[in-house]
C-alpha cells in the first residue's frame, strides 16, 4: 500500500509528535504513514511503524532547500497525500518550498487535523490567537504541525527503508551557529511558567522572576520587549505570536500588560496567574487569579510563603 | 558593489486583528472588516529602506490583493519605498497560488537582487510566502534575519531560529525573511505620507500572469470562530502579603501546585 502520509522534523521530540499526527491522518485515510529521517537521527525514537532514512541526509543539516528537495522527492516517488511538518522556524521553510516544489496547498501551523470529506482539514490560531479557523486543503497537500499539540505514541517496531537523495551545494553557506545560552530552557514543555514584562524596571530585578521560578520548580519566561528590545533574556524565552507557544499547567504573568500579541502564545496554559500594578492592564481579562499591586512587594511575598518549611 | 542594487519588499494588506468583531454565534465579521499593512512587514519595509540608505540603491514595493490593498502599499511608499506594483486579484488567492504570481511578476519585471518579507502576516501567520517565492524563482532563502548586511556582492545574515543565531551568507539574488525584533519601523511624517500619494502604483491584472502548470487555489476556509478560554477573572485583595496568601491558597485548590 502507498505511503499516504509522511511525515517530518529536524528536532527528534517534534518528530514523534509529528509522527502520531501522521498515524492518526493515515488511519482517517486508510492508509499507512512513514516517517523521513536524515541517517544521523537517534535511533530508538522510532513512532512510526515505517522509517523512510534519507541516505545522505545529515549533509543537508540546517540546509531547508536541501531537504525540501529530498521530501519532495520521497513524496513524488511515493505519490504520498499528505506531507506533515514540524513547525519549527526552519520546518515552516521546509514546508513552504515542499508546497511549491510540488504545487500543492499547504496549511499553516495546525493546532488539530482532521480527514473531512477527502480533504485535510486544519484547526489554526488566526487573528492574533482571538480566533480559531478551520481551514480545508484538497489532497495531496502540506501541512505544518504546531509543537506540543500531539502526544507522542510509544516508540514502535518500525520497519526501515533506505532512500538516497541526491544532494546539491547548499546555496545559504552556515558561517557560524550560536547555539542557544546554556542556561535556556525549552518553555514549550514546561509545566510552571514565571514570565517577565516592562513592569520590571532593571534587568539585575528579574532575579524576584527567577527566584519565583524556582521555588515554584517552573521556568522564566517573557514578553517580546525583554528579548528583544531590552536583550535581558535570550530570544528562546519570548513567548507570544513571533516567539514560542507554551501550555504550561501555571502560567505567573508579572509586570506583563497582556498585548494580543503576547496572550497568542499563553492561551492553552491550563491556569493564568496576572500580577501587575494598573488594574486596567488587559491581562486581567486572560487570567484566572489577578493580584493588582507593585510586583516588587506582592513576588518576594509569594516566594516567601512558598520558601518556608511546612508553609 | 554592483552599480545600482535592486531591492523589492513584500507587503500585504491584513485585517486589522485589534479591531475583528464577532457576531452573536462567535463567527468573526470578516465582510467589510479594517485593513492595515500587515504589522511585522513594516518591520520589512525598514529593513529594506535602511539598507538602501546604507549602501544606495533603490527599494520598490510588490503586493497582491484587492484594491484595498493600495492602502498598505501606499504605507510602504510613505516608508521610503521609491514605486510600487499590485497584482489585482478578485478573490482570495492561497499561500501557493499567491507566491506563483508574486515570483511571476518579480520575474516579468526584470528581478531583484534582493528580496525582502516579513516573518509572517499578522492575520494568519501562515510563514510561507518567503520560501515559497524563493523556490519559484530559483533562489536562496534567508529566514528570520535579524540582521542584514552586504559584504562583497554578498548578503550576511544573523538568523534566529530556534536553535540559537544562525550567521549565514548567501549570493544575489536572495529572499529574506525580517524577523518583528530586527528593527522599529519608522513613522512616516505627513509630509511623507503626502508625498506617498504621488508616487506610482502600478496595477497588474492577476490573469496576465497566467502561465503553464498554475496552481489554482485548493484552500477553503470553512469557518473562523471567536477563540477565547474562559478564564475565572478572580482579582484578589488586600496587602502584598495577604493577597500573596490568598494565591498561593488558591493554586493548592486548583491542584497547581504542591
Amino acid at each position: 500500500m502507498a505511503d499516504e502520509v509522511l511525515t517530518y522534523s529536524e528536532d527528534p521530540a517534534l518528530a514523534a509528535e509529528v509522527s502520531a499526527a501522521g498515524l492518526e491522518t493515515a488511519r482517517a485515510l486508510g492508509g499507512e504513514a512513514a516517517a523521513i529521517e536524515p541517517d544521523d537521527a537517534p535511533a530508538g525514537r522510532r513512532a512510526s511503524s515505517k522509517t523512510i532514512v534519507a541516505k545522505g541526509g545529515r549533509k543537508a543539516r540546517g540546509d531547508e532547500e536541501a531537504i525540501a528537495s529530498a521530501i519532495s522527492e520521497i513524496a513524488k516517488a511515493r505519490n504520498s497525500k499528505v506531507i506533515l511538518i514540524g513547525s519549527t522556524k526552519s520546518g515552516r521553510a521546509v514546508g513552504a518550498r515542499v508546497a511549491a516544489r510540488l504545487g500543492i496547498p499547504s496549511l499553516g501551523t495546525a493546532k488539530r487535523l482532521q480527514v473531512e470529506g477527502g480533504r485535510l482539514v486544519a484547526t489554526r490560531e488566526v487573528y492574533g490567537g482571538k480566533f480559531l479557523a478551520r481551514v480545508a486543503a484538497r489532497l495531496p497537500c502540506v501541512a505544518a504541525v504546531q509543537p506540543g499539540t500531539y502526544q507522542p505514541g510509544p516508540a514502535a517496531e518500525s520497519r526501515v527503508e533506505v532512500y538516497s537523495v541526491s544532494l546539491k551545494e547548499p546555496t545559504v553557506r552556515t558561517l557560524e551557529v550560536r547555539p542557544k545560552p546554556s542556561n535556556s530552557v525549552d518553555l514549550r514543555s514546561a509545566e510552571i511558567i514565571v514570565s517577565a514584562g516592562r513592569g520590571f524596571a532593571k534587568r539585575e530585578d528579574l532575579a524576584l522572576a527567577e527566584g519565583l521560578a524556582k521555588v515554584l520548580g517552573g521556568a522564566v519566561g517573557c514578553s517580546r520587549p525583554l528579548s528583544s528590545d531590552l536583550g535581558w533574556l535570550d530570544e528562546g524565552r519570548h513567548i507570544g505570536l513571533t516567539g514560542v507557544y507554551v501550555h504550561p499547567r501555571l502560567y505567573v504573568a508579572v509586570g506583563i500588560s497582556g498585548q494580543m500579541q503576547h496572550l497568542a502564545g499563553v492561551k492553552d496554559s491550563k491556569l493564568i496567574v496576572a500580577i501587575n500594578k494598573d488594574k486596567e492592564a488587559p491581562i486581567f481579562q486572560s487570567a484566572d487569579y489577578g493580584i493588582v499591586g507593585d510586583l516588587y512587594k506582592v513576588v518576594p511575598a509569594i516566594t516567601k510563603i512558598l520558601a518556608s518549611p511546612g508553609a | 558593489m554592483r552599480p545600482s542594487l535592486k531591492i523589492l519588499v513584500l507587503v500585504k494588506s491584513a485585517v486589522d486583528e485589534a479591531e475583528l468583531k464577532s457576531d452573536a454565534s462567535g463567527r468573526a465579521l470578516l465582510a467589510g472588516a479594517q485593513t492595515k499593512i500587515s504589522t511585522f512587514d513594516k518591520n520589512a519595509v525598514e529593513a529594506a529602506v535602511s539598507l538602501k540608505e546604507r549602501v544606495g540603491g533603490s527599494v520598490a514595493a510588490l503586493s497582491l490583493g484587492s484594491q484595498d490593498s493600495r492602502k498598505a502599499v501606499k504605507e510602504a511608499l510613505a516608508m521610503g519605498c521609491e514605486k510600487a506594483a499590485l497584482i489585482l486579484s478578485d478573490g482570495p488567492l492561497d499561500t501557493v497560488a499567491t507566491s506563483y504570481y508574486l515570483a511571476a511578476q518579480i520575474k516579468k519585471a526584470g528581478g531583484a537582487d534582493l528580496i525582502f518579507c516579513s516573518e509572517g502576516s499578522s492575520d494568519t501567520f501562515q510563514d510561507q510566502v518567503g520560501a515559497m517565492v524563493a523556490e519559484f524563482l530559483g533562489l536562496p532563502f534567508i529566514p528570520y534575519a535579524k540582521k542584514v548586511d552586504l559584504e562583497n556582492g554578498k548578503v550576511r545574515c544573523e538568523q534566529i531560529l530556534d536553535e540559537g543565531v544562525r550567521v549565514s551568507e548567501a549570493g544575489l539574488p536572495s529572499v529574506i525573511s525580517v524577523v518583528s525584533e530586527a528593527n522599529e519601523p519608522r513613522y512616516p511624517t505627513l509630509l511623507q505620507s503626502m508625498q506617498a500619494s504621488k508616487k506610482p502604483i502600478e496595477e497588474v491584472p492577476v490573469a496576465s500572469l497566467k502561465g503553464p502548470g498554475l496552481p489554482g487555489t485548493a484552500i477553503e476556509v470553512l469557518d473562523v470562530i471567536g477563540h477565547s478560554v474562559a478564564r475565572k477573572r478572580v482579582i484578589l485583595e488586600g496587602t502584598p502579603e495577604e493577597a500573596a496568601k490568598k494565591l498561593v491558597d488558591e493554586l493548592r485548590l486548583e491542584g497547581a501546585i504542591k
